[in-house]
């Protein structure tokens, strides 16, 4: 007598999301790119749909970032031109998205006016095809001012903007409504308020296939196993059917992962660590691989050698375990 | 069977009744509500109305003869014979803020259910007072003056042992011969002996007294009960003077380790008490000596504080309370101002966090006698919960805060004169209207105001479901130093010399103790594996005022989604435990019964009220499939 295997077949799906618009779609760039619809457990495509293959975004920063020396050299000859970055990104080091982070905004690091924060969106706009991700400068009231303007400048193109945060979701999410853009709503590790802040976002009529959370996550070594589990119930809800839980997920993980000491300390001051530019790469790789298993959709990645890793690690998982 | 109209004046309504109907019966039909305290037997005698013709049947009862002689009848005793016409007068009506029995006419309107507090026991009040005439000595019956009244005592006593303190002792010589022998003497009767607390010449029996207390974290409530009669001669409540030592029990506990913090807490709760016994015996021209005994109901920090006991070990691990069977004790070792060898008695604690307070409501509610499936829920700071039935009782304990008895809310009060206790909203104009307690000019909001308050601002669009506000255009939404307020009533329209607002601070405040109360009550339901389905009654308790606006208190996801029909608002069951307790000596040994029957759930252990508290501080609800009722 055959074996019967059990499969666990889901009621319900993760929404898609599709980031960017191509030029009939009324905006300029050459593809877009479409997360989430899964309908099973991360990978398990025996069980269901896993429709569209997680993303790598590559993060380009408007001002020159104080980031580690074996980030730095990567992008050494761009990395004071952020259109010229992006590109370097997408064509050398297989971007799917550039992570455009307006940190010159802030009012410690240059207070940049809104215009020029403009300006820099529209050169990266023009320097690659890809869809972009623009998040804020981590001041709320600059933020509110700035990303209003910019989502208005980019109008159109379809682009995902954060931070929406409970204490500050209104702006951002009244701007992408008007001006068409997809919102990533950003909650401090708690399931709760990440569910909450959907149900306030969505209750402002911003449909929810324009949803990305964020729910925040530990890096390796830092409280990861908090961010897995919080993923998991995530997407357990999803596939149970809570609409208010469902949407893609964006993890910041090379943000994460380059503030660790594991992945910067330098080999003369622990040699035991070994090599350290490696150990950085896996650090960061570890950390990408683990959550995808968890469910993430975007990974936010900043050293091109991880990214080339993770990439060859996505094409394996892709390829279908069904039987 | 024949139909006849009755009219009423002055509203000048008609009705069609069948006859045999009452005239009470008939005025509730044409939506006028009458006075009756006495459950329309005839007795209270407030029901009087005018008829001013027709036929009709008078069954008689309690009325005056000025009043029947100018053609006044008692509504509940008269019925319908005929066409009727009617006049009721004012003071025969029952106004709204007079409602304390029965139920509202408006739906989503808990109003406070009077519980019949004897039912099923003995009036048998823990002091009793006899009046002696004893035989005076002579040469050749020479026995002594207390064997001679111990022998007439027990001729009313079936004490074995009477006990009679020094103090009573000294002076009763010169009482029984001052008294020509004509004496009343007043015990304490428990633990199987009779203790003797004052002896008095002639009969004072109908002039003696004993105090309930509810000893709440936040706020402290008192009954005057005459001993003879079991009837409440009066209430007064006030906050607990403890509050400025720390909000909550944890900051009670806390401060107990500052220098003499355990006599400053102490001397505050026993202070509070004899504030509000000092103004019930001005109140009513009694002596404090006539207090014989106080009947105390609170929760284990506070019997800890009120005794005097440290609670510090409560807040450590294992968490071991002093005593749990707290002994009766005299008022002049405590310094309450009543007969100074009176007795105070205390509710006895079930666990480290449930207290006397919620035996007690358990006691006058009669829950473990109950067939149907209760939860039982006392929302006070230390919110309480109870669930089972006559088979078992579990109960466990969450810090709900103070924010409903109005502590650490701007404009905050107990439901006292003057405070809101509902508000209506325009939501175009955000025009605000408000009712009052005795219908005061408002001076601050009380419970049931801010529930309604937070239910009203979500209703209108001026919060979001977190409690934040939108902005929106009317003088009524400004900044101040903290943040977003939105005044409720202005400064010309109050009672006070400012405008009466809520601040954001306050809706956040308002909102984890609503989550904290709810968290409990899912956490309770979890741990035993119960679904709400199964529960048949749900008792509110708690010093909310008069009235629970239920649709209310449900919409911004404080009690549970169910069938208005299963909920029953039951006011302070803790004093009024505490009241049965002083009328009833086997109410008093059934309280005990009780503690040792309820199991405590510890809440703390685990992250299922952690989990459930956070998934709560949202309006109603971060899982809206929990609130079907609540409209998106």
């Amino acid at each position: 007598m055959a074996v019967e295997i059990l499969r666990e077949k889901s009621r319900a799906s993760v929404p898609e999301v599709t980031i960017g618009a191509t030029k009939e779609e009324g905006g300029t760039r050459t593809h877009t790119i479409t997360v989430g619809g899964d309908s099973a457990l991360p990978f398990h495509h025996f069980e269901g749909e896993i429709k569209n293959r997680p993303v790598v975004a590559l993060e380009v920063q408007d001002i020159v970032p104080q980031w580690h020396e074996n980030l730095t050299k990567y992008y050494s000859d761009v990395i004071d031109n952020p259109g010229q970055w992006a590109k370097k990104c997408v064509e050398e080091y297989g971007a799917d998205l550039i992570y455009l982070k307006l940190n010159g905004a802030h009012p410690d690091n240059g207070n940049k006016s809104v215009e020029e924060c403009v300006a820099v969106v529209k050169d990266v706009l023009a320097s690659v095809g890809v869809p972009l991700i623009i998040v804020g400068c981590d001041d709320e009231q600059k933020d509110n001012e700035l990303l209003v303007a910019v989502a208005e400048a980019t109008a159109g193109e379809n682009l995902l903007f954060g931070n929406a945060e409970q204490t500050n979701y209104k702006s951002l999410t009244a701007a992408c409504m008007v001006h068409k853009h997809n919102i990533i709503a950003r909650s401090p590790l708690d399931i709760n308020i990440c569910k909450q802040l959907n149900i306030l976002i969505s209750e402002m009529n911003l449909p929810l296939s324009r949803i990305i959370i964020d729910p925040t996550i530990g890096g390796l070594g830092y409280g990861i196993e908090y961010a897995y589990s919080i993923l998991e119930r995530a997407r357990l809800g999803a596939l149970q059917g809570d609409k208010m839980l469902s949407m893609p997920v964006i993890a910041t993980v090379g943000y994460e992962s380059w503030r660790t000491k594991e992945a910067t300390l330098s080999e003369e001051e622990n040699p035991s660590w070994g090599d350290a530019e490696e150990r950085g790469i896996l650090w960061e790789t570890t950390c990408a691989t683990a959550l995808l298993q968890a469910g993430v959709n975007i990974l936010l990645m900043r050293h091109p050698k991880s990214v080339a890793l993770v990439k060859k690690h996505i094409d394996d998982l892709m390829v279908s375990n069904n039987y | 069977m024949s139909k006849f109209s009755v009219t009423f004046f002055p509203e000048n309504i008609s009705v069609e009744v069948e006859e045999g109907v009452s005239i009470k019966q008939a005025a509730a039909l044409a939506g006028i509500e009458i006075k009756s305290t006495c459950g329309e037997v005839g007795t209270c005698g407030r029901c009087a109305v005018k008829v001013q013709g027709g036929k009709y049947k008078d069954l008689g009862g309690n009325i005056s003869s000025r009043l029947r002689n100018s053609g006044h009848v008692l509504a509940c005793r008269t019925v319908v014979e005929g066409d009727l016409t009617v006049e009721i007068p004012a003071e025969s009506r029952l106004d709204e803020h007079q409602v304390l029995v029965g139920h509202s006419q408006e739906k989503g309107i808990l109003v406070e259910k009077e519980l019949d507090l004897l039912e099923g026991y003995q009036f048998n009040p823990i002091c009793r007072t006899v009046y002696l005439e004893l035989p005076p000595p002579t040469i050749t019956e020479n026995a002594s003056d207390l064997t001679r009244l111990y022998a007439e005592l027990r001729k009313h006593v079936d004490y074995p042992d009477i006990r009679i303190p020094l103090a009573v002792l000294q002076n009763l010589a010169v009482t029984l011969r001052e008294a020509d022998w004509k004496v009343s003497v007043t015990m304490a009767c428990f633990n199987g002996s009779a203790q003797i607390v004052s002896i008095e010449a002639g009969d004072t029996r109908e002039s003696q007294y004993a105090v309930a207390v509810d000893i709440g974290t936040t706020t402290v409530v008192a009954y005057l009960v005459k001993l003879s009669t079991g009837e409440i001669m009066g209430s007064a409540g006030t906050y607990n003077k403890q509050a400025r030592f720390g909000d909550d029990v944890i900051s009670r506990i806390i401060y107990v380790n500052e220098p003499n913090g355990l006599e400053q807490l102490h001397k505050a709760v026993i202070g509070t008490v004899n504030e509000l016994i000092d103004k019930l015996t001005k109140e009513h021209g009694i002596s404090p000596s006539s207090i014989h005994a106080v009947m105390s109901a609170g929760n284990s920090i506070m019997a800890h504080l009120f005794l005097g006991l440290t609670p510090k070990y409560i807040r450590l691990d294992p968490y071991i309370p002093t005593a749990a069977d707290l002994p009766p004790v005299t008022a002049k070792e405590l310094g309450l101002m009543i007969n100074p060898e009176g007795w105070v008695f205390s509710f006895s604690a079930l666990a480290s966090y449930v207290g006397g307070d919620i035996v007690s409501g358990v006691l006058c509610t009669r829950m473990s006698e109950s067939d149907e499936m209760v939860l039982f829920i006392d929302i006070g700071t230390n919110g309480e919960i109870v669930l089972g039935n006559r088979d078992f009782l579990v109960t466990c304990a969450c810090s709900a805060g103070p924010a409903f008895e109005g502590g650490g809310i701007t404009h905050g009060m107990r439901a006292m004169k003057g405070a809101i206790e509902r508000l209506v909203i325009d939501p175009e104009t955000y025009e605000v209207s408000v009712q009052t307690v005795g219908n005061g000019k408002p001076v601050g909001i009380c419970g049931s105001g801010l529930i309604d308050c937070i239910a009203k601002l979500r209703d209108a669009g001026l919060i979001d479901r977190t409690g934040q506000f939108q902005q929106v255009s009317t003088p009524r939404y400004r900044m101040n130093e903290e943040g977003p307020e939105f005044v409720l009533v202005w400064e010309k329209d109050s009672g006070i010399d400012k405008d009466i607002v809520i601040t954001e601070a306050d809706i956040k405040n308002l909102i984890r103790s609503k989550g904290a109360v709810y968290a409990g009550i899912r956490s309770l339901l979890q741990m035993v594996s119960m679904d709400l389905e199964v529960i048949d009654k749900i008792l509110i308790a708690g010093g909310f005022g008069n009235y629970l606006n239920l649709s209310d208190a449900i919409k911004i996801g404080l009690l549970p989604d169910v069938p208005e029909e299963k909920y029953e608002f039951v006011g302070n069951t803790s004093v009024k435990g505490a009241q049965l307790a002083l009328l009833s000596r086997e109410a008093y040994k059934d309280a005990i019964e009780i503690g040792r029957k309820m199991t405590y759930i510890e809440l703390s252990v685990g992250n299922t009220f952690m989990d459930e508290f956070v998934s709560a501080l949202f309006l109603p609800h971060t899982d809206l499939t929990l609130f079907p009722s609540v409209p998106v």
